[in-house]
């Protein structure tokens, strides 16, 4: 694990939602930090060259976009999960997948613009695969989303 | 076939050209720079006053969920990450959802429809410093909820974790 020093913890605790939306946001940031800008920018590059920091950007709804997102969960044998795997991981609407010790062991968030449209991915990676037993879970309802970690 | 958008009471926002183009533009990596956004707008051929402005408008029409850094959590310290799937009762998942939505270790609560060989319904994502903590937090919610009925997913092995590309075509 890489040492951050509390400036780190600060800047990063500040800019992991309301990055600021102005011409100079690093300026914005240092100001209320007490810190100098330079200074800023140069710690935010080496978080983000230390692989801190994965990306600073948007993060949206997909409904307000027209997407629908869904969580699914694949029982893969033991000795097809590569395979399983490899097939999942190339549709672009799929962003995070995990494996997990459970049952069902292969966990995946697959977004695209409709229902219908991930049903069919499904029954696709289903053939490919020969994995049949694949759950889609679409939330329901949403108690929370936080992606803000304080360091 | 249940209409998520729907169901999450999420209505679709129409979105301009100019939109899009933004959206695909900020899904990525801003770069890190004194004036990231003229870096965009030139990109876009437009001002960075439109750019600043557009960004605002999604946010305040809460099509940004949020905008800032998303950090990898293992690098900083949040070694363990759990997904606990709970039973839950359905006239006290609402109750549930929001006692477990408190904790401050949980970064994601949804309800999903239980499955036949799978009778969960209610997930919370929970991030902690080992897999003893994450137990401990899941007692902890068990506590405060009263659902005993639950499965701890550690994850064994990150397999894919990226961001969603909207509007590529927009760019």
């Amino acid at each position: 694990m890489t040492k951050l020093d509390r400036i780190d913890k600060t800047i990063l605790n500040r800019i992991q939602s309301n990055f600021p939306i102005s011409p100079r946001p690093y300026q914005d940031i240092a100001f209320e930090l007490h810190l100098d800008e330079d200074d800023v920018i140069e710690r935010v590059g080496r978080l983000k060259e230390n692989g801190i920091i994965r990306r600073i950007g948007g993060n949206f709804v997909p409904g307000k976009l027209g997407f629908v997102s869904t969580l699914c969960a694949g029982h893969v044998p033991e000795d097809i999960i590569d395979h399983f795997t490899s097939v999942v991981n190339t549709y672009p609407g799929v962003t995070h997948n995990y494996l997990r010790d459970n049952h069902y062991n292969i966990w995946f968030t697959f977004i695209a613009p409709s229902e219908e449209i991930i049903d069919h991915y499904l029954t696709e990676i289903s053939k490919k695969t020969g994995v049949t037993a694949i759950l889609n879970l679409p939330a329901t309802k949403v108690y929370k989303i936080r992606a803000h970690f304080d360091l | 076939m249940l209409d998520i958008a729907h169901a999450l009471r999420v209505e679709k926002t129409m979105l301009t050209d100019l939109q899009k183009k933004i959206i695909a533009a900020i899904q990525g990596d801003l770069p890190v720079t004194q004036r990231p956004y003229l870096e965009i707008a030139e990109k876009l051929g437009v001002d960075e006053e439109t750019v600043l402005a557009e960004l605002k408008t999604l946010c305040d029409q809460g099509i940004i969920r949020r905008f800032g850094a998303t950090l990898r959590h293992q690098k900083s310290g949040f070694t363990s990450n759990a997904m606990i799937a709970w039973r839950v009762d359905e006239a006290r998942i609402d109750a549930a959802g929001k006692e477990a939505a408190r904790f401050k270790q949980v970064s994601h609560c949804y309800r999903r429809n239980p499955a036949p060989d799978w009778p969960y319904n209610l997930y919370t994502m929970v991030h902690a410093g080992d897999e003893a903590a994450c137990r401990k937090i899941a007692e902890q919610i068990s506590k405060k909820t009263g659902v005993i009925d639950y499965a701890i997913l550690f994850s064994r092995k990150e397999l894919k974790k990226t961001s969603m590309r909207y509007f590529q075509d927009a760019d």
